[in-house]
């Protein structure tokens, strides 16, 4: 799982730092200019400029002074209630009957070699979860009010005292109730399943004279070999990513249940990653091509490093000892011996560079977390006092490095010619561990999140357009998030040619797009610049308002056993908040302008 | 239910009182335009009438003359292309005049997986009532619409009949100041059609005002005070039912007991008086007369033939 550093902003990070308020106000207004233009339009098509814009102000006042102040929640309940009885009557629980059978024969083909047996359990019926929960949510919201105008249902709804807001809000809520109704069965059919897939055991097949180390039964396609400390008690070694207490009781020595399969490691990142050339300046990574664009590389056997600055990292998080993940990548430029791994070392430094740990050496572990740790009181050295020859001594990893709770890990490759790859996320503080229970439940949040974003939308679609054409452009709004980065693209790159503007006033002139434009006027010149950078970040910001539901997902935090920290989950629920609120507007305008009896 | 049926001579308390008018149109159009903008129907031209406060007024006319238009024009359901339409001074568009409003649709529009306790609940609960209330309610208005034994049943199990009744008795939740009835007796028997009357004009009598729309032109005869017939989308006639219905040179003598002698003597009469006898003869009597009286002796005298064969 590789994480991009934007996944770990802290929430507040995030809002204030990173713009996600303002971003969220410029896309607001955006929508409600654009909004606002598209309503007169049509307003004054219909009835002429002045009174036009006088029934827009009039829908616009009407929102603020008298449908939102005047609603009622007995209302919004009461048509809650109804989009639950009328989904129940749909047989949408059957939905569930259809997951269970899915479970039933996913046993056949999940693979019982795979090296991670969590991960794909975990991935597999989350991402099933998530798929029937969304199709789930698209149809029933998409065709809901369609079915009530077609069978004229309606005419009993809207001559009574309801407000377009609460008819939206009635159904958001109703099929939100029921799909979580059908979100919980699954959640808890599903840890069963990954529970009881993953429970195994193994007996002891051979014990050494001694009696401390041994072998395990050959069980779910793998085995073990353990070690036992002077009291009996150890552990296996990691296979198929997990491991098992082992411990004598008289003469008998019982292997107990997996542990560490099914975690939600708790990681500190750090604030940043920054590397060093191979002459030991400040650079950013070695690129070594299309082999990675999420890891950069530093070189083996030169002065080139990576150096990741840890802030604020609280001792009361670890004992005596510091425990950290790694998963760096090597990339090789020579085959060379190729069973042996590419080795590094790694030792942490403090900020000011006057005390760092002995350096460790490793190697490198691919495409698997290597779980390391480091004693608090450890061998290291520290600057004389009065000069900057550095001695020998015991270092207290929080008095002399981490002062402050900052320090730096510093990365190097050791053999020559190799390189070896890293991102942010790469290296991380890993404090103890929360419930797995827990992390479970948090992306069962984060599928209802999505799932409540395709209600929203389906039910927003629903108001002006018939059922199957409601689920069309609901879809369509789902598959446009996964295509956004293509906008990205072309706002992050210097597109030639220029923006829109500038591009619609090359073609009347025929110049070519490799030329400078020349109007002859640098004042026009300049204001069409600025005119086409605010418009390219109108179109970003629309791009924005398609929910991407690539990065809403999190089924590979819980399935790679990661926290799903508050932070992200808290953008999310922020994000869809804010589609809660743009589908309510856009409902409410077509609910009000909208002749339900034509 | 009671079964006499009586014209109200009572005519609006003042014509000029704006307080009295419930509804009004002013010079009210609807044309329908297909999705390219073109006109496709004019299905409502220059209406201009009132209803008011405390009558049964009747919109007559035939099969596309601009009934319905008219109905969801005043209920918001539409909005015109001309003109406006005002209900209780204010705009059809306006969600709260909803509160004082009773709507009976052409079918009863209702939620078939809901039985009758439910769907009462669930439209007293659009009007934001109180749980007492609304179990109140609902208690008495299916004692009066009569579905006391089909309360738990679902409406997809009703009857046409029974489906009229629940969807009255929905317009009736909020004890309406004005009722919106769409041809009410389509679908009912004699017998409910007799009550479905009565009820009307029992809820006159308890100040209510009324809008009925309807084919059945006996039932408008018998109910209503002032009738609007359109044709076309127009106002071809507008009055108090009483006199647009009397024939004002024919006089109609009804009499009984007379004698051979008796019945020459009045033509006499006549023919000296200058007047054309047209005709005198036992008079016959409704059909829905007819039926109601052999339905009520049978109910009397069950597993008996009735006198009238």
């Amino acid at each position: 799982m590789r994480l991009s550093p934007e996944q770990f902003w802290t929430y507040s990070e995030w809002l204030f730092q990173k713009n996600g308020l303002r971003d969220g106000f410029f896309l607001a207004l955006v929508l409600a200019i654009l909004g606002f233009v598209i309503g007169y339009i049509v307003a004054v098509i219909k009835h002429g400029p002045s009174e036009g814009f006088l029934q827009v102000a009039r829908i616009i006042g009407q929102l603020f002074t008298v449908d939102i102040p005047k609603m009622s929640f007995r209302r919004i309940f009461a048509m809650a209630k109804l989009a639950i009885k009328e989904s129940i009557r749909k047989k949408v629980l059957v939905v569930v009957g259809i997951f269970i059978v899915g479970m039933m024969f996913a046993g056949w083909y999940l693979d019982e070699n795979a090296d991670y047996p969590a991960r794909l359990y975990i991935s597999f019926v989350l991402t099933m979860t998530n798929y029937m929960v969304i199709v789930l949510g698209l149809f029933v919201s998409c065709f809901s009010i369609p079915a009530d105008i077609k069978s004229r249902t309606i005419y009993t709804i809207v001559t009574k005292p309801v407000r377009p807001l609460e008819l939206f809000l009635g159904r958001v809520l109703g099929f939100t109730a029921i799909g979580t109704l059908v979100l919980v069965a699954m959640g808890l059919l599903s840890y069963v399943f990954v529970v009881r897939g993953l429970r195994h055991t193994h007996e002891t097949v051979s014990t050494s004279a001694e009696g401390t180390t041994g072998e395990t039964s050959y069980a779910n396609r793998h085995k073990h070999t353990y070690t036992l400390n002077e009291s009996g008690r150890g552990t296996t070694n990691e296979v198929k990513g997990h491991r098992h207490i082992v411990e004598k009781v008289g003469d008998k020595i019982i292997v107990k249940k997996p542990i560490d399969d099914l975690t939600a490691r708790v990681p500190v990142y750090a604030k940043s990653l920054a590397f060093t050339g191979r002459d030991g300046e400040t650079n950013t990574g070695y690129n070594v091509g299309y082999m990675s664009e999420y890891q950069k590389y530093i070189e083996g056997d030169t002065l080139s490093s990576a150096v990741w600055r840890f802030e604020g990292v609280s001792p009361s998080l670890f004992k005596d000892v510091i425990s950290y993940d790694m998963t760096i990548s090597a990339f090789r430029t020579y085959k060379g011996d190729i069973v042996t791994p590419v080795g590094g070392i790694i030792y942490f430094r403090s900020i000011d560079g006057t005390a760092q740990t002995e350096p460790e050496a490793f190697k490198v572990k691919e495409f698997q977390v290597d779980r390391r740790t480091i004693k608090t009181k450890v061998k290291g050295s520290k600057d004389k006092k009065g000069s900057k020859d550095k001695q020998p001594a015991e270092i207290d990893f929080f008095k002399d490095i981490a002062p402050n709770g900052s320090f730096d890990v510093v990365i190097r490759c050791q053999d020559r010619g190799q390189y070896l790859g890293m991102a942010a996320a790469d290296v991380y503080l890993r404090p103890n561990d929360l419930q797995f229970w827990w992390n479970f439940v948090k992306g069962y949040i984060s599928i209802w999140l999505q799932m409540f974003i395709v209600i929203c939308f389906g039910v927003m679609f629903s108001t002006f357009l018939s059922g199957p054409v409601a689920i069309i452009a609901t879809i369509s709004a789902i598959v446009l998030g996964f295509f956004g980065f293509f906008i990205d693209q072309i706002q992050s790159t210097n597109t030639k040619g220029g923006g829109p503007l500038e591009s619609l006033i090359r073609i009347p002139l025929q110049s070519g797009s490799q030329l400078e434009l020349d109007l002859g006027n640098e004042a026009l010149q300049t204001a069409i610049t600025k005119i086409d950078e605010q418009l390219l970040r109108a179109v970003v910001q629309l791009k924005n308002a398609v929910p991407n539901f690539d990065q809403l997902g999190t089924a590979d935090f819980v399935a790679y056993g990661f926290n799903l920290f508050g932070g992200l989950l808290g953008r999310h629920l922020t994000i869809a908040f804010g589609y809660f609120i743009l589908t309510s507007l856009v409902s409410y305008f077509f609910l009000k302008t909208r002749e339900m009896a034509a | 239910m009671a079964t006499t049926l009586a014209q109200n001579p009572a005519a609006p308390n003042s014509v000029n009182d704006p307080t009295n008018v419930v509804v009004e149109t002013r010079n009210l159009g609807k044309i329908y335009r297909d999705f390219w903008g073109r006109k496709k129907v004019n299905a409502l031209k220059s209406l201009d009438l009132e209803v008011r406060k405390g009558e049964i007024f009747g919109l007559l006319g035939p099969n596309g003359s601009g009934k319905s238009t008219t109905i969801k024009l005043m209920l918001g359901l539409l909005f015109p292309t001309a003109g406006r339409v005002f209900v209780f001074g204010k705009e059809a568009t306006d969600v709260s005049k909803n509160e004082r409003i009773g709507y009976l649709p052409e079918e009863s529009y209702l939620y078939k997986f809901l039985n009758a306790e439910e769907t009462l609940d669930f439209y007293g609960r659009l009007f934001d009532m109180s749980a007492e209330v609304r179990r109140e309610r609902t208690e008495k208005l299916i004692q009066m619409v009569g579905l006391q034994r089909a309360r738990r049943r679902q409406l997809r199990e009703y009857s046409k009949g029974m489906t009229r009744r629940i969807g009255l008795a929905q317009a009736l939740i909020n004890e309406p100041e004005f009722l919106v009835l769409d041809e009410p007796t389509t679908g009912l028997d004699p017998i409910g059609t007799r009550e479905m009357k009565d009820l009307i004009l029992r809820l006159r009598e308890e100040g209510k005002t009324i809008l009925l729309c309807s084919h059945q032109l006996a039932d408008v005869q018998d109910v209503c005070d002032r009738v609007a017939i359109l044709h076309q989308g127009e106002l071809k006639e507008l009055g108090r039912v009483d006199s647009l219905l009397k024939v004002q040179d024919v006089t109609e003598i009804h009499a009984s007991g007379l004698s051979e002698e008796a019945k020459k003597e009045i033509q006499g009469i006549i023919e000296r008086s200058g007047g054309a006898l047209k005709r005198m003869d036992n008079p016959t009597t409704t059909m829905e007369e007819l039926f109601l009286d052999i339905v009520r002796e049978s109910e009397q005298r069950p597993g008996r033939r009735g006198s009238n064969s």
